[in-house]
């Protein structure tokens, strides 16, 4: 079973994607393993609606830990089981608070066993600073580390906001050569493209 | 069998070592020592083959070298400095440490946090400036502060002339020297007038702001001897903030001499042998009581620049001046009583 690691800097919008990208594969409630940074681990089940409410918010760093889900789905005589695992956002500079620093590193750790990753990026908040150098260091950095470590694809998220369309020819254009897939979490769009990556990855 | 084992890694295998760097790399994000996108620039460079770093190492090395040979050059510069033995050994000490706590830190070592906030003790005249000039340069170089200005600030700078002026004033200098020192004269003027005074105001926002922003300024307080250890006792948490004290004695007539030597070179003049004589006797003479300021490099200064005066006019008045006349200071120059001879 492949492990998808999804990771992206504070408020890109992963924990709503994780929640309605499992909707889109078939998921009707969700049974999340929540790892904290700690080390210590629990189990949570949630409705959608509960999941999203719980466990998104428009303030960053929200997800202070490693939230894994474990989705199998049928697909001709057999079923493939992929993990998603959600990790808590990182942030430009050394953040302030121990448990944000924590957390961070803790996604870093979570690289070792994730074969492939999923790496979102607010392409509004992109649009909106415009210029190349607005890429974010840390979307650069992690764009030019991830691949090496397996299948690795973009997520551009949050397509439903105005600004989004000139943020994503941005991110396109930056990160030349890895595949981006255009999505809006939100209003559960741009699947498809997402699940045929993951799908054909998966083993 | 019907559970086949399907977890097998298809990714690249991790090449020895690569683990332990994975752990203390984020081992420092933990704590705060890189950002994000430094972690995951050391792990590109981890994951590197060995020959692509080898070439990044010795870009990095070039710089470096650079890098040294430059503060070795501003070193020179502070040993060019007459007298202040101590001085130089102590900035010397300060650059090892600093020097040392770095690398221990890209080790992932323990390092100890580079707090080098000083305290600067002697007469006026004694070198305080300048030194702080220098250090400011050489932690430039370092790494340690981002620009290396020197702000030279005083206690009109600082405290202000209603209630709430003060932290006001206080914070628009500390803005101005962020990055680099901040030069704080006849600092124990602040300690003085008592409690309702707006001094005490300021020493707080300085602590404050040296508590909550270590690595981006540098503040050296300086002063009389006695007035700052008068002032360091007046606020016990001072010693522990300022942990370096440095102290600049007066110099001695010989080191005077020696000042007066490289002013004129500087400067493209010259002694005739009496003139000599007369400013020896001057700067050896013993100093009269009331004068509580003998070895002071700007007093030298200023009897320079009188007697470069006074051939001034001397030589305006002269018929025929030659390349060597505009050069020679004579003993008649030196020797004026408004001089302070």
């Amino acid at each position: 079973m492949r492990q998808c690691l999804i990771i992206g800097k504070a408020n890109a919008g992963k924990t709503l994607f994780l929640i309605n990208f499992a909707e889109y594969l078939g998921a009707r409630s969700l049974r999340l393993s929540v790892e904290r940074s700690d080390g210590s681990v629990s189990d949570a089940s949630f409705g959608l609606a509960d999941a999203r409410k719980a466990l998104v918010d428009a303030v960053p760093h929200k997800t202070l830990g490693l939230q894994t889900l474990t989705l199998s789905v049928p697909r001709g005589k057999t079923v493939r089981r992929i993990q998603l695992t959600d990790s808590a956002g990182l942030s430009e500079d050394v953040h302030e608070t121990i448990d944000v620093r924590k957390a961070m590193a803790q996604t870093l750790r979570h690289l070792r066993l994730a074969g492939m990753v999923l790496h979102v990026v607010d392409a509004s908040q992109v649009g909106q600073e415009g210029a190349v150098e607005a890429m974010g260091e840390v979307d650069l950095q992690i764009a030019r580390y991830a691949p090496q470590r397996g299948p690795y694809a973009i997520i551009a998220n949050k397509m439903d906001l105005p600004l989004a369309k000139s943020g994503l020819q941005t991110i396109v254009q930056t990160f030349r050569g890895q595949p981006v897939l255009p999505v809006s979490a939100l209003e559960k769009r741009g699947f498809r493209e997402v699940r045929s990556f993951v799908w054909k990855h998966a083993y | 069998m019907t559970t086949r084992r399907t977890d097998l890694p298809l990714r690249r295998p991790e090449t020895p070592g690569l683990a332990n760097r994975l752990d203390e790399i984020s081992e420092w994000l933990e704590q705060g020592k890189i950002r994000p996108a430094q972690a995951f620039h050391l792990l590109s460079e981890a994951e590197r083959p060995a020959a692509t770093t080898a070439s990044g190492a010795t870009a990095e090395e070039d710089e470096e070298r650079a890098r040294a040979r430059r503060i070795d050059e501003i070193m020179k510069e502070l040993h060019g400095l007459v007298g202040l033995a101590k001085v130089k050994r102590l900035v010397q000490e300060i650059r090892a440490f600093t020097e040392i706590q770095q690398r221990r830190k890209k080790e992932g070592l323990a390092a100890e946090p580079v707090v080098l906030h000083m305290v600067f003790k002697g007469n006026p005249g004694t070198g305080k400036t300048t030194v702080a000039r220098i250090i400011g340069r050489v932690f430039k170089e370092m790494g340690v502060l981002s620009k290396g200005h020197l702000v030279e600030v005083e206690r009109a700078d600082l405290v202000g002339e209603y209630i709430g002026h003060t932290a006001q004033k206080t914070r628009e200098q500390l803005k101005r020297a962020q990055g680099g020192v901040l030069f704080i004269d006849e600092a124990y003027s602040l300690a003085r007038g008592g409690e309702k005074d707006f001094g005490k105001e300021s020493i707080d926002v300085l602590v404050k702001t040296m508590e909550d922003q270590r690595d981006q300024l540098l503040i050296i307080i300086a002063g009389y001897l006695r007035e700052m250890e008068w002032f360091m006792s007046q606020n016990p948490g001072l010693k522990s903030r300022f942990p370096i004290q440095l102290e600049f004695p007066d110099y001695t007539s010989f080191e005077l001499l020696q000042i007066a030597d490289v002013m004129l070179a500087q400067r493209q003049y010259r002694l005739s042998p009496d003139a000599r004589g007369v400013l020896e006797s001057r700067l050896s003479r013993p100093y009269l009581p009331g004068e509580d300021n003998p070895g002071n490099a700007r007093q030298v200064r200023n009897l320079l620049e009188h007697a470069i005066r006074r051939q001034a006019m001397r030589l305006v008045t002269q018929g025929r001046i030659t390349r060597d006349d505009l050069m020679l200071l004579m003993a008649s120059d030196l020797f004026d009583g408004e001089a302070g001879l």
